[in-house]
């Protein structure tokens, strides 16, 4: 019967899928990432339970239940989910893809800096585009984000100075810069309240329909266009000759540089991109409408932008792959989330732990898994050489 | 006169610091660890060693020895960030991890660990201290000797001397001793070492161990001379250690002179106002301004030496005792 | 029979391959035993568990007469067993006199007594007549002086049974009958001996025992004095091995490389590595650069390439001047380059061996459009060069290269770098750690290519292959060409006295 061949085609194919997936080397990695979130959240309702044991039950579900559990509706914390996932979702893309191309993108806090700045620089000033405002602005933001990504880059290819110093180095240039500039700004600044005034409703982001979907939340495109920026980052690095060569430098320069590529080019041009991915998450923060479409504003403490180093776990979680990185922004932020509504009951800074955590165990995890995947690669080699030699080729009495 | 008197020994305050976490990055590198959780170590010190303090000060104990306090809340700051450390260590050579991703964790965490209990405790997230009763505003006899008593022995702090203990003992461990040197070759050639005996592992722990009590340390020695609260953040200066650290070429000498360099441009940016010429430049918001110089100076700087760079051979790569 | 080691029944597993499969080894006091077989035979493992770095799966150890359990190299140490590794366990950055204590360090009080440790060394140095400079740093000295301070470290620790891995992969004809002269006083001295090698005319000179090894097993003891060349290599390969290969005399042609008074400076001494040196390969010949390491050929080989800039002078190839050119022009323009480090420059272990065979052509019209790589072309060529190279990948082209044996991953290096038809091949250390079947698989691929009209540059440091492969041979000294030899009339003792610039000939490429 039909069904039957149907069954008896697809059910084998099935069940192998199922029985290999446990051998592949990336289900191993994904494996140990979860424990380590587990890990993570355990130490998280530990410290809850010591610091204050009557709410740490509630916390934690709280914690857990996440953007589900805003006060308002179930479809405004998803829309707030959304919204908030989107600066560190463009963080997270900026450092995984550093990551591909063997580089450190510590700096993405200085390039998230500099693109909000850009942003608001051009929603203040840049008028004249009219319409396309928004557009002109996320795109300053883009390039503001390219130059900080730049410089660690340049640095690098060209004096050989390390790109973590660069870009850390770099990260307090540009708040100190961004700051200086906005305060000797009377027009724009706010001395009283130390930041800058609301940007104006004709440089938003558009909702674009979003607002009807989750409705009273603060979504806007600005979520599509993260998603957008990851796709167009996955076929950069899987089908794109660009993207061939920047993850060959990352596995292997030498070998690179034998084959022809530019090493130097490369490495300058990943930075860029990193920094620009992380500048375009400042912009579509700067521009974001908001609930009651009030401007957001920027303001001038001398703090380093936490999304920047939100965006680290991001991408390790999701292991530097674009939709990996989607899905652990979305996580991430849901257990943000769900650590603010429960804020009465317990302190922020237990979401941090918590990442601080799962971070912790997963450098380690990720390495005990490379580690057992080398002996199982050098296992087969061996066996491959004793399999390929019986005889060997060429052989003349 | 004044003027250079006073920004020098401001300078003595950030130098110091500086060169005690620099030293201590050194050595956890030249074992072969790479240690960028340089920063988390001095908000884990600094934390304990001023909680420590307020505690003290609270209850009235040391009133009369404020230096005894200093050192123990030096002593506490150490073992804090020695402790602290280990998790830098357990990770990166026991469990082999990436030593970026370990530190830049411990960095994630630190913050957050010192705020939590901070805001637990005390419910705001700064915890004050009276600093007057640390400051040694004269020495009795060295403070007459003109200039140099006027630089070094007036409006000093405990910390700066045991800064300059700490750099003499690590140039003659490194040069002279045993365990300084197979430290050292360690940070090479583990597996030389290995061959000859020499535990890898062992080395290594010590080596990050080191760079935790140092850490620890110069955060207290941080806080102390500069500020009258602790607010869990030391500002990038465990990554200003790092690259003193680079900029001395993982040499206990050149770090110092890289400190007390980095150490004069951090004081300007505290008391520009007080040199006219600064003080006219017509830049707004000066202060800003000023703050970024010695990220500034530094990039230039690394860049004009880091062709040469040479690092130890063997750092940032877990050690495989397996591996030929 | 007095035995000073006896490895008794050793079996040691590691996943999926057994190193040592019942070994027994046994060294009589005061003998030279030399450890023979091919790479992987299993030599190396055998004698890093006798000193400490693996432990046995199964099997005993008797030192003196006595059962051990050697735990680390510690333990080896205290019984007086050292190790003279393959690649040197030196540390660059230290001098001769901190290599030689560490671990070891005499004491005064709290700190290190370096004179103390001197004189024991200088006293050393005489008596075995081991000349090295105390205070000079390891990466300034040569190779020689390098391997007498890895002896001197045994020395100095009392090691009474030294153990030497392949001791004389990196030197000169000279410096191995050195080699064997220090061999002999050390034994007249009362040392023991065992030394692991695959030159069978070494270990019929030196040594007075031999034991074969052939694929993890033992396959016997023999008195040197009573066997022969043919019949160890017979022992270790298990059948008569070709040692001439089979070619026909060279017919060149047109000139295809040309290099002219090339310089190269080091990086890292600023001084001139490769000074002045110029000649030619032309179509059909192959020239053999031939030198101790570290005297200029790799550098080059690098310049040739574009993987080092020319100081001054002009590499000229088909008649066009490349000196300026960047890397990827010189590989399309008509230079294949096997590279003397394999996992190091030629191929990105972490990426398939499809990737890895479309390296130094993805970016051409044949397997890109428009930026977008076209996988389906890259598959299928490797799939063709898989076939017709006999490329062994559990996956095929999807093998992650990384998990291929080194046979296969330099084979799959050759095909690349032969299919893509260049005028000019360049082969650094071509059959480097190969067992015998590569290595002859690999020489007549050579001599097709040459025969096919292709202009050969080799480079290699086993004087054999250089004198049975070569149409001409170019000795390097100190970065010039110091002589040119027609391998027919030479022999490896006129050859390896250019090698240390005993004789200066004609420098006429």
């Amino acid at each position: 019967m039909a069904e039957n061949s149907f069954a008896k085609k697809f059910i084998p194919k099935i069940k192998d899928f199922f029985r290999e997936l446990p051998k592949k080397n990336s289900f191993k990695v994904f494996v140990s990432v979860l424990i380590s979130i587990l890990i993570g959240l355990l130490v998280g309702l530990l410290i809850l339970l010591i610091s204050n044991p009557s709410t740490a039950f509630r916390a934690f579900g709280g914690i857990l239940a996440g953007s589900f559990g805003d006060p308002k509706s179930v479809s405004v914390g998803l829309g707030d989910l959304l919204y908030f996932a989107t600066p560190i979702l463009l963080t997270g893309l900026s450092v995984g893809f550093a990551f591909k191309t063997g580089l450190f993108n510590i700096g993405a806090s200085g390039q998230f800096m500099v693109g909000q700045f850009a942003a608001l620089m051009l929603a203040f000033y840049g008028t004249g585009f009219g319409r396309f405002q928004w557009v002109v602005a996320v795109l300053g933001g883009i390039l503001a984000g390219a130059l900080w990504g730049f410089i660690p880059g340049f640095f690098k290819a060209v004096f050989n100075v390390n790109e973590v110093i660069t870009s850390i180095m770099f990260n307090y240039i540009g708040m100190f810069l961004t700051n200086m500039l906005i305060k000797s700004n009377r027009v724009i600044f706010n001395e009283t309240r130390h930041e800058t005034r609301n940007i104006a409703a004709q440089a938003f982001l558009p909702k674009l329909g979003l607002d009807k979907i989750f409705p009273g939340s603060r979504a806007d495109i600005g979520f599509l266009l993260a998603v957008l920026a990851a796709i167009v980052i996955y076929i950069v690095l899987n089908k794109t000759k660009f993207g061939f060569e920047l993850k060959g430098v990352g596995y292997n320069r030498h070998a690179s540089r034998y084959a022809g590529i530019n090493e130097k080019k490369a490495i300058i041009l990943s930075m860029a991109i990193a920094g620009a991915l992380a500048g375009m998450g400042g912009a579509l923060k700067m521009l974001a409408p908001g609930v009651h479409y009030i401007g957001n504003t920027l303001s001038a403490e001398e703090v380093l932008a936490a999304e920047g180093f939100n965006g680290i776990p991001v991408a390790l979680l999701g292991l530097s792959n674009p939709i990996g990185i989607i899905f652990s922004a979305l996580f991430i932020t849901h257990l943000q989330r769900g650590g603010f509504y429960v804020q009465s009951v317990i302190m922020i800074e237990i979401i941090d732990i918590i990442i601080g955590v799962i971070i912790y165990f997963s450098a380690f995890s990720l390495a005990i898994r490379t580690f057992f995947a080398k002996i199982v690669q050098k296992r087969k080699m061996e066996a491959e050489l004793e399999a390929e030699n019986p005889e060997p080729k060429g052989g003349k009495a | 006169m004044e003027t250079f008197y006073f920004i020098f020994q401001q300078a003595l305050y950030f130098s110091i610091p500086l060169l005690i976490v620099a030293l201590g990055g050194m050595f956890s590198e030249k074992s072969g660890v790479v240690n960028i959780a340089l920063e988390g170590i001095m908000v884990i010190g600094a934390f304990c060693g001023i909680f420590f303090i307020n505690v003290m000060q609270k209850i009235g104990a040391f009133a009369s020895t404020p230096q005894l306090l200093f050192v123990l809340a030096l002593l506490v700051g150490g073992l804090a960030g020695m402790l602290y450390a280990s998790l830098l260590a357990f990770a990166s050579v026991n469990m082999k991890a990436d030593q970026t991703i370990g530190g830049t964790a411990l960095n994630l965490l630190s913050v957050a660990l010192v705020v939590f209990i901070a805001r637990t405790m005390n419910n705001v997230k700064q915890i004050y201290f009276d600093q007057q009763v640390f400051t040694i505003k004269e020495f009795p006899v060295l403070s007459k000797i003109p200039v140099i008593g006027d630089m070094f022995f007036k409006n000093a702090y405990l910390s700066t001397y045991l800064g300059i203990i700490i750099l003499l003992v690590a140039i003659v461990v490194l040069k002279k001793t045993r365990f300084g040197l197979r430290l050292s070759a360690c940070g090479e050639h583990p597996h030389a070492a290995q061959s000859l005996g020499v535990n890898v592992y062992r080395m290594r722990w010590a080596g990050v161990l080191i760079s935790g009590a140092l850490g620890g340390i110069g955060g207290v020695s941080y806080i102390i001379p500069t500020t009258v609260s602790f607010g869990g953040t030391v500002s990038g200066y465990g990554f200003l250690a790092l690259a003193v650290m680079i900029f001395g070429q993982w040499k206990p000498l050149r770090i110092f002179f890289s400190a007390i360099f980095f150490g004069f441009f951090s004081a300007i940016a505290f008391a520009y106002f007080k040199i006219d010429f600064l003080n006219n430049l017509n830049i707004l918001h000066k202060g800003d301004f000023f703050k970024m110089v010695p990220y500034i100076a530094t990039m230039i700087i690394l860049a004009f030496t880091s062709k040469k760079s040479r690092a130890p051979k063997a750092e940032g790569i877990p050690f495989d005792p397996g591996a030929r | 029979m007095d035995y000073i080691i006896e490895m008794l029944h050793i079996t040691k597993e590691f996943p999926g391959v057994k190193a040592n499969d019942d070994v027994t080894l046994q060294l009589k006091k005061g003998e030279i035993h030399a450890l023979l077989g091919e790479n992987g035979a299993g030599k190396s493992t055998l004698m890093s568990i006798l000193f400490g770095l693996y432990q046995p799966d199964a099997g005993e150890i008797r030192v003196r007469g006595e059962k051990v359990k050697i735990k680390d190299p510690n333990d080896a140490n205290d019984l007086g067993i050292g190790m003279v590794h393959q690649h040197f366990k030196l540390v660059e950055n230290f001098t001769v006199l901190d290599n030689i204590l560490l671990g070891h360090e005499p004491i005064k009080g709290l700190f290190i007594d370096r004179e103390k440790a001197r004189e024991k060394i200088l006293s050393l140095s005489s008596t075995y007549k081991l000349h090295v400079d105390p205070d000079a740093l390891i990466e300034d000295i040569s190779v020689g002086m390098q391997q007498r301070v890895e002896i001197l470290k045994m020395l100095y620790r009392d090691n009474e049974i030294l153990i030497f891995d392949e001791p004389t992969a990196v030197l000169t004809p000279q410096e191995i009958d050195e080699l064997m002269e220090i061999m002999k006083n050390l034994v007249k001295e009362g040392k023991s001996i065992i030394f692991i090698s695959h030159k069978l005319n070494e270990i019929m000179k030196v040594s007075d025992r031999c034991t074969v090894l052939r694929r993890g097993k033992l396959i016997g003891t023999v008195e040197t004095a009573k066997t022969s060349i043919p019949e160890l290599s017979r022992m270790m390969v298990g059948r008569d091995i070709q040692f001439k290969v089979d070619k026909k005399p060279a017919q060149p042609g047109e000139v295809v490389l040309e290099v002219e008074n090339l310089t190269v400076v080091s990086p890292y001494s600023q001084k001139n590595v490769v000074n002045d040196v110029s000649f030619k390969v032309r179509k059909g010949e192959i020239v053999c650069l031939a030198g101790i390491e570290g005297n200029g050929q790799s550098e080059i080989i690098y310049a040739i390439s574009g993987m080092m800039k020319a100081a001054s002078g002009r590499i000229v190839l088909n008649g066009e001047d490349i000196t300026h050119r960047n890397i990827r022009y010189r590989n399309d323009h008509g230079i294949s380059h096997v590279p003397e480090d394999r996992q190091k420059y030629g191929l990105i272990l972490d990426y398939n061996l499809a990737y890895n065979l479309a390296l130094k052509q993805y970016h051409l019209p044949r397997f890109q459009k428009l930026g977008f790589l076209k996988k389906d072309a890259i598959k299928a060529y490797a799939e063709q060069l898989i076939g017709q190279y006999d490329i062994r990948a559990g996956q095929g082209g999807a093998t992650i290269a990384r998990s291929m044996s080194g046979g296969n991953q330099q084979k799959a290096i050759i095909a690349r770098e032969i299919d893509k038809g260049s005028d000019l091949l360049v082969a650094v250390q071509v059959t480097r750690g190969l067992d015998v079947g590569a290595i002859e698989y690999i020489h007549s691929q050579i001599v097709k290519e040459r025969d096919k009209g292709k202009a050969v540059l080799l480079v290699s440091l086993e004087i054999d292959e250089v004198l049975s492969l070569s149409d001409r041979i170019l000795v390097m000294y100190e970065g010039r060409i110091v002589a040119e030899l027609d391998p027919e009339k030479t022999d490896e003792h006129e050859l390896g006295l250019y090698m240390t610039g005993g004789k200066e000939g004609t420098n006429n490429g």
